[in-house]
C-alpha cells in the first residue's frame, strides 16, 4: 500500500516512476547473468554487464550517484533483450528495471542537442502515428530506390535518426503497406477454429508487409478467422525500451480500445513481432499506480500471443508440403528472454517435412538488432552481428529463421555482411511456404 | 584502467554478502601486463587482488584492505586445445562452460561443473578449487588441473607443472589450486580434458522423510555406488521451487534425490538398476527416470535455479556451506533442523548429498529486530556441528572473508601459524589479497556478520543472501 | 661406537625408550643409504615422540631421514647429513575407517598389505597398487610418491589424498585437509608431501578415500610388432568409451622379463602361452564392472586391436587378470633384480609423445651397448630401465650417459624426466633429477618453512633440497 501510495505521488507531481528497493534487491550480485549479456561478452565489463547496470540504477535511484554521461552511457547500451532476466535465478525483472531507468532518463536527464531533438522528432512525433510512419515510410523508399541515399545521408535525414553509419540496416520499405485504415475480415480456410485478432505493428506494418500477409494465410489455414481492427496502435515497445513512458502509455490505451472492444470477441490478439509482443504482455507495469487501466492491462495482457506461440498451442492442421532445407534459427531476445518461448517455434519448424533444423551455438545470444539499437549503437551491433553470424555459418544452414521482423532485418544484412548469403525467413513464412499459394 | 569513484563502487561487491573497495582496476591482456602490474604495485607496497567473474561466495576476489584489483576478465582466450592428448591451454579469464562448449564437438568436456558455470572464471575455479554437482564423479578443479603459469607478488612469472603428469618436486599445483588467490597470480592454466559419457541417465527419487532420503544416499555410498551425481532437497524446499519452476515436483514429498549415473550404456543401465533398488529398498515412493534429454534438463533446472527460487520467499537467505562424512547425514539433518528450531528458523536443506556436501539455508527477514543476528547465531551453530560430526567448515565456496574466523574451530594454531608462513614465504610483504582465510585475531568462531548500518552489500538488504550453488 | 653417537642413542632413548632405539653399528648398518650410516636408528611410538625427536635433531642440525620399511629409500640422491634414521612402523594404527562413507584415517607407519586386507574385508581398496605391497608402508608410499598402475583409471594418490597430520623440521605437530571427501579449508599442505621423499615433515595420520571393489574384473591383452601398433592401440583406447582401470604398455624385453620370471599357470596360461601372447610390444588393460560391462569393453578392444594392427589379441579372465596385475605391479623391483646395476629413468609426457621416449630409449641402449626394458603408462609415464651385465665402475660412465639422454629427450618432448633408482655412483653422474626448473626456487622457500634447519633428508630432493 505504501508502495503505490508513494508512487502515486511522484506521479502526480510529474516524477518519473521510479523502480521500489525490493526491486534491486532481488539482484543478490551472483553474477550467473553475466556471460549472457552480450555487452559484457564484449567488453568483459562490471559496467557493462546486467549486475553493473543493476547497481548503478540503484545507486543512481538512492541517489548515491549522479545521472550523469557515464550512467546514460551504460544504459544507453544496455540492448534491453533480457537474456540476463532468463539467465538470472533470482528472478530480477531486469527489463522492468531499465525500461524505469530509462524513462527518468528521458525525464531529467538533458542529452546533448541534435541527439535530444532526433529522439523526440522520432518517439513523440513519429513513431506513434500511423500515418506519419507511413509517410516516412513512403520517403525513405523513395530515398532506397532512387539511389538517393547517398544524398539523403548527407542531406542529414538519416543522421538525424543516427543511421548514416550502416544503411544497410534500414528495413527495405515493402511496396505495398499493410494496411489497417479500416478494419477488415479473413474468414477461416477450413472449419472455424477460433477467432483471432491480428496485431499489426507499425514499422511491421510498413517494412513488412509481405510477412503480415504471410501470417494472416497461415492462420487462416489453420482455421482461424484472422481479424485486423481499424484503430489499433503502436504498442509502445520502441517507447518504452527509450524511456518514453507516457506516450507508450498513451498508446496502450488506444490499443486497449480497439482489441478489448466488447462486441469485438476474440480469442486471442496475435502478433508476429516479437518485440511487440513482449511489451504488450508486460502493459500492466505501464499502469502501476492506475488500478483501472491495470485491469485492462492485464485483460490484454493474457489474450495476447506470439504467433508462434498461438500456432503451437492450437496445433497445426493445415496439410504441409515437403519443404528441402537445411535451416538453424536464431531466438528472438523478445520471445524467448522477453515472453520466455523457446520450444513452440522449434515445434513448428519441426513439423515442417524436409526441414533439417541444426541448432546454432548461442542461438540464446542477441544478434544485435535490439529494437533500435542498430541504429543507435551501430558499432555495437556489428560486433554482436559478427559473432552471430559466426556461429550462424558454422552451422552451415543455408536458411536462418527467427521470429520477430527487427531480427529479420538484422540477420539478413548479417548474411549479405558477414554471413554466406543465406536466405532469412520468419518461422511463419516457412509455414507459409510450406502450406503453398491459396487455391481459390 | 579504472579509478573513478562510481565504477569502483562496481567491483566492491562479488556474489558473497561481503564487500570491499578497490582504489583502482585493471583489466590486463596478457601475461606480461599482470607481471609489470604486479612489479609496479610491489614497488609502491600497496595491496593486490585478483578478480575472475566475481561469483565467489566468500568475498575472495574483493579487495579487503584496498588497493589494486587485477581483473581477468579480458584474459579469456582458449590459447590450445589438444585433442587428442585431452588437454587445453586457457587463460584465467576463460569461463567454464566455455571451454566445455569448445570441445563438446569433439565429445570432451572440462569436467568441474560449479553451479555457477555459466559466469564464472577457470582462474576463479583454480583459486577457489570449484566443485559442482559432478564433483561425486569425476572429482573437483584440482583433480583437473595439470599445470599452472602464475605470476608472483613480486611479478616473477613462474610455470609449475606442465602438460604432462607428474612434474618432480613439490607439487606446486597442488598447493596454488585452491590457495583462494593469496599466494600467486594465475595467468594460464593447462587442464585436463574429460570424455562425455556414452550415456547419462538422470532419476528422481522421492520419499516420504527426510530421513529415508538421507538414509538412501548413506546405502548407496555403501553400496559403492558412485553416481556422476546425487543431489538432494527437502520437502520445504521443493514447494517453495515448484511454485516457481514448475518442473512437476511432487509438492507433498518429504525429500527427493535427483541422481545421474553415466558411463557406457551397458554400465550406466546398470547403475541406474541398482540405483532405484536402493531407492526402493529405502522406503522411495516413487522413483522416475528421466526420458529424453528435455526432462532430464527440466529436473536439473529445477535443482539449478532452486536457491534462486527460494530467494524469493523471504527478504534474506543465508546459505551455509559445510562438508560432514556421508554416515552422519540423516543425523546431522536431524540435528540442524532442532537447531534452527531452537533459534525460530525452517531450515531448508538442498545439497550435494552424495559428497555429503550440505548447504542449509535460513530465510529470514532481517527487518524484524534480532532475527539477523538470531540467522548467524544459528548458522554458526550448524558449522560447529559439521566440525563436531567429523567435517569441514567448507567444501566448495572458500574461507575467503567469510569464514576467516571459523577457522580455528578446524585447525589449531600451529597449523594455521604453517600455512600464513607458506604464505609468507610466497607472499612475503603480504600484498597479494591480504586479510582473507586466516583469522586477524584470535578466533571467536563466528562468522562475520558484517554491520548492519552500512549494510554488506548497499545495494540488497542487510545480508540478503548467499545464492545458489 | 663413538661418543657423541652413544650421547644421540641416549637422547633419543630418553625419547622412545630403549628398545626402540639403537646405537649398534651392526643394526644401524642396515639403514645405511648409498653407503652413508645413520649414527643411531630411532622408532617413535607417536607424533608426539616425533616432535620431540625432531626439535632436539633441530636443535643440533643433525641430519635425520625418515624411513617406513626402507623398500624405496635408495630413490632420490644421496642424503647430505645423515645421524638418525626415524623409522615409522610402530605409528600403524587405523583411527578411522568408515567404509560407509569411503574414507580411511590410517597411521603411516601402518603397512600397506595390512591396510590393503582391511579394505578388502569390506569391499574395497586402495588404488595404490604400488611395488613391494607386501612390505610396504602407506607413509613411505606417499612420501615417495611411486605411482601404480591404477592411475590410468584412479589418478594418483593427489586425487585421493584427503589430507594429514604431519610433524615438520622444527617439530611441530600440523596438519592440513580434513577427512572427508569435499574440503576446501585452508593450503593443501598434504599435497606438497607425496613424492616429497621426507623433506618437509614425517607424516603420521593419512586420510584416504577409499573406493569399492568392482563386481568383476578382466583384461585385454594384444601385442604388435612394432611400437607404433601399440601406441596407437592406446590412443584409440584413450578416445573410446573403453574406461580401463590399468592399462601398461611393455617392450619386448619388458615382456619376456615379466613372462619368464613368473608362471601363470592354472590361471589359464602359463609362460609358453604368456610368451606367445606378449611377443612384440604388449598392451595390457585391466578393467572392472560388471559381466556385461567386462564383455562390452572385450568387444571394443577386440575391435581396437585390429584396426591398430595387433598381430595378437586375447581376452584375459579376472584371476589371469589379477595375477598379471600383480607381476605389472612388481615391475619395478623385477627390473631392479634384473641387473646389478639397474638404472630406471621416469619419463612423463603427453600419451602422444610417449613414442619419442621409446625411441630414445631405444637409441640410447644400441648407443651404450646396454640392454633396455620399458614400461609404460597409458597416462604418458614411460619408464625405462637400463640392465647392463655388470655393476663394475668402467659401466658407469655409459649408464650415465644413457639415463642422461632419455632425461634429456622427455623435456625436450615437453615433459619430465628423471632417474628414481640407480647405482649409488651414479647419483652423482647423471641427471637425476632432470636438467632443473626455475620453480625450483620456489620450493626451497617452502623447504625452508616446514624445515628451517634442513634437517630432513637434505640433499635427496629436487633441486638440491
Ligand atoms: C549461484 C552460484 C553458484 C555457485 N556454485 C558453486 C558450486 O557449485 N561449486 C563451487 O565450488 N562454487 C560455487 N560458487 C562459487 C563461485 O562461483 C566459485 O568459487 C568460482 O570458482 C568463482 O569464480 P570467479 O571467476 O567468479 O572468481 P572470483 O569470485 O572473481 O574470485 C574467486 C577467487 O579467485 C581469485 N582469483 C580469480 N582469478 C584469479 C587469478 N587469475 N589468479 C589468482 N587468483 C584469482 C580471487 O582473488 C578470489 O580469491 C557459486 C557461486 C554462485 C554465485
Ligand atoms: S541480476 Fe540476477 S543473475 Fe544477475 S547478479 Fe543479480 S541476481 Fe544474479
Ligand atoms: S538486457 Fe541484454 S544487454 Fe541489457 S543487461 Fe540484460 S543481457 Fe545485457
Amino acid at each position: 500500500m505504501a508502495v503505490e501510495a508513494k508512487g502515486m505521488m511522484r506521479a502526480m507531481a510529474g516524477e518519473a516512476e521510479r523502480a521500489e528497493y525490493g526491486d534491486f534487491a532481488r539482484c543478490v550480485h551472483c553474477g550467473l547473468c553475466l556471460n549472457h549479456c552480450p555487452t559484457y561478452r564484449l567488453w568483459g565489463r562490471e559496467a557493462d554487464s546486467p549486475r553493473g547496470r543493476i547497481r548503478q540504477m540503484f545507486l543512481v535511484d538512492s541517489g548515491e550517484m549522479a545521472m550523469d554521461s557515464t550512467f546514460v552511457t551504460h544504459i544507453d547500451r544496455c540492448l534491453d533483450c533480457r537474456a540476463c532476466e532468463t539467465a538470472c535465478p533470482s528472478g530480477v525483472e531486469y527489463g522492468k528495471l531499465v525500461e524505469l531507468a530509462r524513462g527518468r532518463i528521458e525525464k531529467e536527464y538533458r542529452r546533448k542537442g541534435m541527439a535530444r531533438l532526433g529522439r523526440d522528432l522520432f518517439y513523440r512525433r513519429l513513431l506513434p502515428y500511423p500515418k506519419r510512419m507511413a509517410a516516412l515510410g513512403g520517403l525513405m523508399r523513395l530515398v532506397q530506390q532512387s539511389g538517393l541515399q547517398k544524398m539523403a545521408r548527407s542531406a542529414g535525414l538519416l543522421k538525424l535518426m543516427r543511421v548514416d553509419k550502416r544503411a544497410d540496416l534500414l528495413p527495405e520499405i515493402d511496396r505495398k503497406f499493410f494496411s489497417t485504415e479500416t478494419t477488415r475480415t479473413f474468414p477461416a480456410r477450413s472449419a472455424r477454429r477460433a477467432r483471432v485478432a491480428f496485431f499489426a505493428g507499425c514499422v511491421a506494418r510498413m517494412t513488412f508487409s509481405a510477412l503480415s500477409e504471410a501470417t494472416i494465410r497461415v492462420l487462416r489455414a489453420n482455421g482461424c478467422e484472422v481479424v485486423v481492427p481499424e484503430g489499433q496502435w503502436c504498442c509502445g515497445a520502441l517507447e518504452v525500451h527509450a524511456g518514453y513512458r507516457d506516450v507508450a502509455r498513451e498508446m496502450a490505451r488506444r490499443n486497449f480500445d480497439v482489441f478489448l472492444a466488447d462486441e469485438a470477441g476474440f480469442d486471442a490478439i496475435v502478433t508476429n513481432a516479437a518485440g511487440c509482443g513482449s511489451t504488450m504482455k508486460e502493459y500492466g507495469l505501464l499502469f502501476a499506480t492506475d488500478p483501472e487501466e491495470h485491469k485492462r492491462a492485464k485483460r490484454f495482457e493474457g489474450m495476447l500471443k506470439d504467433v508462434t506461440e498461438f500456432l503451437d498451442e492450437l496445433g497445426l492442421t493445415a496439410p504441409m508440403r515437403h519443404v528441402q532445407m537445411r535451416a538453424t534459427y536464431q531466438d528472438s531476445c523478445h520471445l524467448l528472454h522477453g515472453q520466455k518461448v523457446r520450444e513452440a517455434p522449434r515445434r513448428l519448424i519441426r513439423a515442417v517435412e524436409g526441414v533439417e533444423l541444426v541448432e546454432m551455438e548461442l542461438s540464446d545470444q542477441c544478434c544485435g538488432s535490439a529494437g533500435v539499437y542498430n541504429v543507435t549503437q551501430t558499432e555495437t551491433a556489428m560486433a554482436l552481428l559478427k559473432r552471430k553470424m559466426e556461429c550462424v555459418n558454422a552451422t552451415a544452414a543455408q536458411t536462418i529463421l527467427t521470429a520477430n521482423p527487427g531480427c529479420l532485418l538484422q540477420l539478413r544484412a548479417g548474411a549479405e555482411l558477414a554471413g554466406k548469403g543465406q536466405e532469412v525467413l520468419h518461422v511463419v513464412e516457412l509455414l507459409d511456404r510450406a502450406i503453398g499459394p491459396e487455391r481459390p | 584502467m579504472l579509478t573513478k569513484e562510481e565504477e569502483l563502487r562496481l567491483y566492491e561487491y562479488d556474489g558473497s554478502v561481503e564487500t570491499g573497495r578497490p582504489d583502482c582496476v585493471v583489466f590486463p591482456g596478457n601475461k606480461s601486463e599482470v607481471a609489470e602490474i604486479a612489479r609496479l604495485v610491489n614497488r609502491y607496497a600497496v595491496p593486490m587482488v585478483g578478480r575472475g567473474a566475481g561469483t565467489g561466495l566468500s568475498g575472495g576476489a574483493l579487495a579487503r584492505e584496498g588497493g589494486v584489483q587485477v581483473v581477468f576478465s579480458r584474459m579469456n582466450r582458449i590459447l590450445a586445445v589438444d585433442y587428442e592428448n585431452q588437454r587445453a591451454v586457457v587463460e584465467p579469464g576463460v569461463v567454464n562452460l566455455e571451454l566445455s562448449r569448445a570441445v563438446a564437438r569433439a565429445g570432451l568436456q572440462y569436467a568441474p561443473d560449479p553451479s555457477s558455470q555459466k559466469s564464472c572464471t577457470i582462474g576463479g575455479n583454480v583459486s577457489e578449487n570449484a566443485g559442482g554437482p559432478h564433483t561425486l564423479r569425476y572429482g573437483v578443479t584440482t583433480n583437473h588441473i595439470l599445470g599452472l603459469e602464475v605470476v608472483m607478488p613480486d611479478g616473477e612469472t613462474y610455470r609449475i607443472g606442465g602438460a604432462a603428469v607428474d612434474a618432480p618436486g613439490y607439487d606446486l599445483v597442488g598447493l596454488f589450486v585452491g590457495s583462494e588467490g593469496t599466494l600467486g597470480l594465475v595467468v594460464e592454466i593447462t587442464a585436463k580434458l574429460t570424455r562425455l559419457p556414452e550415456s547419462v541417465k538422470t532419476l528422481l527419487a522421492v520419499f516420504e522423510t527426510t530421513d529415508d532420503a538421507t538414509e538412501t544416499v548413506a546405502a548407496l555410498t555403501a553400496r559403492g555406488i558412485t553416481p556422476a551425481a546425487c543431489e538432494m532437497m527437502d520437502g520445504w524446499t521443493i514447494r517453495v521451487v515448484e511454485s516457481w519452476i514448475h518442473a512437476g515436483l511432487p509438492t507433498d514429498a518429504g525429500a527427493i534425490l535427483l541422481i545421474e549415473v553415466d558411463g557406457p550404456k551397458e554400465a550406466a543401465e546398470e547403475q541406474a538398476e541398482a540405483v532405484v533398488e536402493t531407492c526402493r529398498a529405502h522406503k522411495a515412493r516413487e522413483v522416475r527416470t528421466a526420458k529424453d534429454e528435455r526432462e532430464r534438463e527440466a529436473l536439473w533446472k529445477a535443482r539449478k535455479n532452486a536457491f534462486g527460487a527460494v530467494g524469493r520467499v523471504a527478504p534474506d537467505c543465508y546459505v551455509q556451506d559445510g562438508v560432514i562424512p556421508r554416515t552422519r547425514l540423516p543425523e546431522t539433518l536431524r540435528r540442524i533442523a532442532e537447531i534452527g528450531k531452537r533459534h525460530g528458523f525452517e531450515v531448508g536443506n538442498i545439497f550435494h548429498a552424495g559428497d555429503g556436501n550440505l548447504h542449509p539455508m535460513l530465510c529470514f527477514d532481517h527487518r524484524e529486530p534480532g532475527t539477523f543476528e538470531r540467522a548467524m547465531a544459528a548458522a554458526s551453530e550448524i558449522i560447529a556441528l559439521c566440525v563436531e560430526m567429523g567435517g569441514s567448515i567448507t567444501g566448495e565456496h572458500g574461507v575467503g572473508m567469510e569464514k576467516d574466523r571459523l577457522m580455528p574451530l578446524l585447525f589449531s594454531e600451529a597449523d594455521l601459524e604453517l600455512m600464513k608462513r607458506v604464505r609468507g614465504a610466497l607472499n612475503p610483504a603480504g600484498l597479494l589479497n591480504p586479510g582473507k582465510l586466516f583469522p586477524a585475531s584470535k578466533s571467536c568462531g563466528e562468522i562475520r556478520a558484517p554491520a548492519m548500518g552500512r549494510g554488506p552489500n548497499e545495494l540488497g538488504e542487510g545480508v540478503r543472501g548467499v545464492t545458489q550453488r | 661406537m663413538n661418543g657423541s653417537a652413544e650421547k644421540l642413542a641416549q637422547a633419543l632413548a630418553a625419547i622412545a625408550g630403549e628398545a626402540n632405539t639403537s646405537g649398534d653399528p651392526h643394526e644401524i648398518g642396515k639403514y645405511a643409504i648409498h653407503g652413508v650410516t645413520p649414527k643411531a636408528l630411532v622408532r617413535p611410538a607417536n607424533a608426539e615422540e616425533i616432535a620431540e625427536i625432531l626439535r632436539m635433531c633441530a636443535a643440533e642440525k643433525l641430519g635425520v631421514v625418515t624411513r617406513g620399511a626402507g623398500t624405496k629409500i635408495g630413490m632420490g640422491g644421496s642424503p647430505e647429513r645423515y645421524d638418525v634414521a626415524l623409522v615409522t612402523t610402530r605409528l600403524e594404527q587405523v583411527h578411522g575407517y568408515d567404509p560407509g562413507d569411503l574414507t580411511l584415517s590410517v597411521e603411516a607407519g601402518a603397512h600397506m598389505a595390512d591396510v590393503s586386507k582391511l579394505l578388502g574385508e569390506h569391499g574395497q581398496f586402495l588404488p595404490l597398487s604400488v611395488p613391494y605391497q607386501k612390505r610396504a608402508t602407506i607413509g613411505g608410499t606417499v612420501a615417495s610418491g611411486v605411482d601404480s598402475p591404477l592411475r590410468q583409471g584412479y589418478g594418483s594418490a593427489r586425487d585421493f589424498l584427503l589430507g594429514a597430520e604431519f610433524v615438520t623440521g622444527d617439530g611441530t605437530r600440523a596438519k592440513s585437509g580434513g577427512r572427508v571427501v569435499k574440503n576446501v579449508a585452508g593450503y593443501d599442505l598434504h599435497k606438497l608431501f607425496i613424492g616429497s621423499l621426507g623433506t618437509l615433515g614425517v607424516l603420521t595420520k593419512i586420510n584416504f578415500k577409499t573406493f569399492p571393489v568392482a563386481e568383476a574384473d578382466g583384461g585385454f591383452l594384444a601385442s604388435f610388432r612394432e611400437e607404433t601398433g601399440a601406441i596407437d592401440f592406446v590412443r584409440r583406447i584413450a578416445q573410446s568409451a573403453v574406461a580401463p582401470a590399468t592399462l601398461e604398455i611393455l617392450s619386448p624385453a619388458m615382456a619376456a622379463l615379466l613372462g619368464g620370471q613368473t608362471d601363470l599357470g592354472g590361471m589359464g596360461m602359463d609362460s609358453e602361452g604368456w610368451r606367445a601372447a606378449s611377443a612384440g610390444w604388449a598392451v595390457i588393460a585391466g578393467f572392472g564392472g560388471s559381466k556385461k560391462v567386462l564383455r562390452r569393453f572385450e568387444t571394443d578392444l577386440g575391435g581396437m586391436a585390429s584396426e591398430s594392427g595387433a598381430a595378437q589379441a586375447i581376452s584375459l579372465d579376472g584371476g589371469t587378470n589379477r595375477s598379471v596385475a600383480e607381476r605389472l605391479r612388481e615391475a619395478i623391483p623385477l627390473l631392479l633384480d634384473a641387473s646389478p646395476a639397474t638404472t630406471v629413468v621416469r619419463a612423463s609426457v603427453l600419451p602422444s609423445r610417449m613414442g619419442e621416449i621409446f625411441a630414445a630409449s631405444r637409441r640410447s641402449g644400441e648407443k651404450h651397448g646396454i640392454r633396455v626394458a620399458i614400461v609404460a603408462r597409458g597416462v604418458g609415464i614411460v619408464y625405462t630401465a637400463f640392465l647392463p651385465e655388470t655393476s663394475e665402475e668402467k659401466i658407469f660412465e655409459r649408464l650415465a650417459a644413457a639415463a642422461s639422454e632419455v632425461v634429456t629427450a622427455a623435456e625436450a618432448a615437453q615433459g619430465f624426466g628423471w632417474i628414481p633408482w640407480c647405482p649409488d655412483g651414479l647419483k652423482r653422474r647423471a641427471l637425476i633429477w632432470g636438467s632443473g626448473r626455475p620453480d625450483a626456487a620456489l620450493m626451497r622457500k617452502l623447504k625452508l618453512v616446514f624445515d628451517p634447519q634442513a634437517i630432513l633428508s637434505p640433499g635427496r630432493f629436487f633441486g638440491g633440497i
